[in-house]
């Protein structure tokens, strides 16, 4: 019985860790209006009337958008400040690197609060590129401390030695640095893409008119429960999953191989 | 308090990799046993058998008068020095070393107090209320064999326990450790994979080559006469000169040797480089052409290739005082005795 | 010079979009709304009402008494999970078990909290199967209640956790468990003097994180809490959105920041960021 309880005890947390996913999955091929017990079907009615849906295509359109985009712009200037403090002794460093660190402690509604603020005193408008920005701002942190904590020894001798044999700067960091450090670049880059692809709050406060696709499910909830709901929900997840396990297969295996 | 070990017949798996070997072994109580053998050859497997770590397939570990094949390690009276150490880094060295005793339920005061003559005995006496962190790599093992001793058990297994030292304070640890082990007089086995460190502390060396016992003895015994021609490698420098068995000797380029035991076949003598002497002796090696010589400090080391044999390179360990050029010729001698034959394996 | 060129598009933008509005936050904070204009008084009239207005220093209560459920909880479910997992999980499954563990990790989390509803609304997975088994005959109310937000965050920071504590656990030398057993600890004594000390500045750090991210979040009181009761973000959204009272509303950003402050000093002696 002693020797059995750990196994129980794994059980049941996963039982509660999936009860909430399983709900979700499973209802969303309900055949019926709601998403309770008795479960009919399966049917992948709601599959087909969410992809129907013009709204809800375009606002995955347009989180896809921003993930890539305020990723991208993340994992670039993450890099370049990462090289620049680790290949360069600057005066203040670690106040540069507790600056660029900082975003990472406060709360993504302070951060969004902050924002809408600031843009709506200078008067600009709310869209698609704002959300991104503040992305960047969340994303930076982690994009930075992702490469920078990469950034060894052995890279450096690397670069010492390119240089030697006659490369330019330029050349050192497209052939020597940037394939290097390939791992965490990719690390860096899908992390933020799963991160900006979930983020509704800093989403729901600098957008307006065209939406990303949390805060488009966000108004719907409003109708209350409805296996559309579970459908789209099913299919994000699904594309999580499949990023985080790509991450996992492509970069961690290699890593550590 | 001290204890003989009695290990009989062990069998170890690890999946499919078969670790031990029908090991069967008796440690007297109070003797110094070295586990010798390279790495992956089962030394550290026996240990963790011994100290309840790991629970053998088959066969008995009797320690003392007790069967304690399948006794959990908080159950029976050995205690084991970690390779890395182990030292609760949270703890001061005194709670570190008292630990077994609280565990055992000993007051705090009593404890403490017998702490304190632990630290003392490995010359730690005012170290008490310091951290691990704060000390060198001879000072934590220092405290890591206090800690094992503290709990008074009948065996103490030290796995490795110089591996993480420089070569100065491996030595000195060696003669201490020997000491201590005097002193307290509980059965101590030390696994290592450094002949030398097993020569110079141990009563008695198990050489282990892939999961089995190759061969166990005294120091002088198993480096001169060892049992396999796995022992003889291992303990030291061999030259491996190509012999045939006859019966009653075997046939080498040298000449016949008398002592073999039997047998025929194709075979290898083995003479370790400082058995050979120049000029002529009991046994001629004849003229050597030296190819290259080099000044090691308290020998001459040569590479010479034998007229007996041309195909051969010999090395042998010559006095200081002569350093040989390239193409010159030495005469050279060695004694009977010094060879070792072993049949070669079919 | 070359060095600055790298670092000046990152630390530009960290400026421009995060310690600007961070500083305008604070100075709105001490502006103040008369009717739909700003004054910048400097005064401290918004926290004076904080501390006048019940519903609003309510809000601060509740977040604390929710967000220190929840924390607590977490770390109890989610320690005895990730030892089961480093330890009794046979080495060449512990990367899978764990991968599964944290899988629902990365649902979106509108989603999650909005399938927590599914499994605790009235007619939802829980009751009905009570109600099958026969149990309860009638529905009990789960869901929009207090209980329904702490399981939601608990759900999530159990995962979060058990990654955190399990990173923790299988780094300490395996030596650690072997000497205390080997000295006689049972295996409860290995825990409490060896295992749980080595540990306790990651489980801190982990609980830190779960502090911050539960105190901080809007979503999962407001889908799963419903509007019994309010937690500062949820009053926050509402001064932004009813009443675009800017002014009150970056005052309780700020206590929102302070009270992440308070956590921080309190367990800065176990803190150890770089273990994240």
């Amino acid at each position: 019985m002693i020797r059995l309880l750990p196994w129980l005890y794994l059980l049941a947390a996963f039982a509660f860790i999936y009860l909430p996913v399983g709900a979700l999955v499973l209802f969303s091929f309900q055949d019926g209006a709601l998403p309770v017990p008795p479960f009919n079907g399966p049917s992948l009615h709601w599959y087909a009337d969410v992809l129907r849906d013009d709204r809800l295509t375009g606002a995955l359109g347009h989180s896809l958008i921003v993930a890539l985009g305020s990723s991208a712009v993340a994992t670039i200037l993450g890099f370049l400040a990462a090289y620049g403090l680790a290949r360069h002794i600057l005066p203040g460093s670690a106040a540069i690197r507790a600056l660029l660190i900082a975003p990472l402690t406060v709360s993504y509604l302070i951060v969004g609060l902050g924002l809408l603020i600031v843009l709506t005193r200078a008067g600009s408008g709310l869209s698609l590129a704002t959300a991104a920005i503040g992305h960047v701002v969340i994303n930076l942190p982690l994009a930075f401390a992702i490469i920078y904590a990469s950034m060894g020894a052995q890279q450096q001798n690397a670069e010492r030695a390119a240089r030697d044999l006659g490369a330019g700067e330029a050349q050192v960091v497209l052939l020597i640095t940037v394939p290097m450090l390939a791992p965490a670049l990719a690390a860096a880059f899908f992390l933020s893409v799963t991160l900006s692809w979930d983020e509704f709050i800093i989403a729901f406060l600098l957008t307006r008119f065209d939406v990303t696709l949390p805060v488009e499910i966000w108004s719907m909830l409003r109708s209350g429960l409805s296996p559309r709901l579970n459908a789209i929900g099913s299919l994000v997840f699904l594309v999580s999953v499949t990023v985080v396990l790509i991450l996992e297969l492509l970069v961690f295996r290699k890593r550590r191989a | 308090m001290t204890a003989a070990i009695h290990l009989d017949a062990v069998n170890h798996w690890f999946a499919q990799f078969h670790a031990l070997k029908d090991i069967s072994l008796t440690v007297e109580a109070g003797e110094y046993v070295t586990l010798l053998g390279p790495s992956g050859c089962g030394k550290t497997t026996l240990l963790s058998v011994l100290g309840g770590f790991v629970d053998p397939a088959k066969g008995t570990v009797r320690i003392g008068d007790r069967e304690m094949t399948h006794v959990p390690p908080a159950h029976r009276p050995t205690t084991t020095m970690f390779q890395d150490y182990a030292l609760f880094p949270h703890m001061s060295l005194r709670d570190n070393v008292a630990f077994g005793l609280r565990m055992a339920g000993m007051a705090r005061a009593q404890r403490n107090r017998k702490a304190e003559v632990q630290l003392a005995l490995v010359g730690l006496a005012d170290a008490g209320r310091k951290r691990p962190h704060e000390l060198s790599g001879g000072q934590r093992q220092r405290v890591a064999l206090a800690r094992a001793l503290a709990v008074e058990p009948e065996v103490l297994l030290l796995d490795e326990p110089l591996g993480a030292l420089d070569l100065k304070l491996r030595r000195a640890m060696q003669d201490e450790l020997k000491a201590i082990q005097r002193q307290v007089g509980t059965t101590f086995v030390h696994v290592t994979h450094d002949q030398e460190e097993a020569m110079a502390i141990a009563d008695r060396i198990v050489v282990m080559n892939a999961g089995r016992i190759e061969d166990h003895g005294p120091p002088t015994r198993i480096y001169r006469q060892p049992a396999t021609l796995f022992a003889a490698d291992f303990m030291g420098e061999m030259n491996h000169i190509p012999a045939r068995l006859t019966g009653s000797g075997a046939e080498t380029p040298f000449g016949p040797l008398a002592h073999a035991q039997g047998g025929s076949g194709p075979a290898v003598a083995c003479l370790r480089p400082e058995a050979i002497h120049l000029g002529a002796g009991t046994f001629n090696l004849g003229q050597v052409r030296v190819r290259d010589a080099a000044f090691f400090g308290t020998h001459v080391r040569a590479h010479l290739v034998p007229e007996a044999a041309a195909d051969l390179l010999i090395v042998a360990h010559l006095p200081a005082d002569s350093l040989p050029a390239p193409g010159e010729m030495l005469t050279l001698c060695t004694e009977p005795d010094a060879f070792c034959v072993f049949a070669e394996e079919a | 010079m070359q060095g600055w060129g790298l670092v000046a598009p990152a630390l530009l933008w960290t400026i421009a979009f995060f310690v600007v509005p961070f500083v305008v936050m604070g100075a709105m904070s001490l502006a103040t709304l008369d009717g739909r204009t700003l004054i910048w008084d400097l005064s401290f009239a918004n926290y004076a009402e904080l501390a006048e207005k019940r519903y609003l220093w309510r809000a601060i209560v509740v977040s604390l008494e929710i967000t220190l459920t929840v924390t607590l909880v977490s770390v109890v479910l989610a320690y005895p999970l990730a030892w089961i997992i480093a330890f009794r999980v046979p080495q060449r499954w512990q990367r899978l078990v764990l991968l599964l563990a944290i899988l629902p990790f990365w649902t979106s989390y509108v989603v999650r909290s909005y399938a927590w509803l599914l499994v605790l609304a009235r007619e939802g997975v829980v009751n009905q199967t009570l109600m099958g088994i026969g149990i309860v005959s009638d529905p009990i109310t789960l869901a929009n209640t207090r209980f329904a937000t702490v399981t939601g965050f608990v759900h999530f920071f159990v995962m979060l956790l058990t990654l955190t504590i399990y990173a923790n656990l299988i780094q300490l030398s395996p030596n650690y468990r072997r000497a205390a057993m080997d000295l006689g600890a049972s295996a409860f004594q290995t825990f409490r003097h060896v295992i749980l000390p080595l540990t306790l500045p990651g489980v801190v750090t982990g609980a830190f994180l779960t502090f911050v991210l539960c105190i901080g979040d809007y979503v999962t009181p407001q889908i799963l809490g419903g509007n019994t009761e309010l937690t500062v973000p949820q009053v926050i959204m509402v001064q932004l959105g009813r009443r675009a009272d800017f002014p009150l509303a970056s005052a309780l950003a700020i206590v929102l920041m302070g009270l992440v402050t308070i956590a921080y000093l309190a367990s800065a002696r176990w803190l150890r960021i770089d273990r994240l």
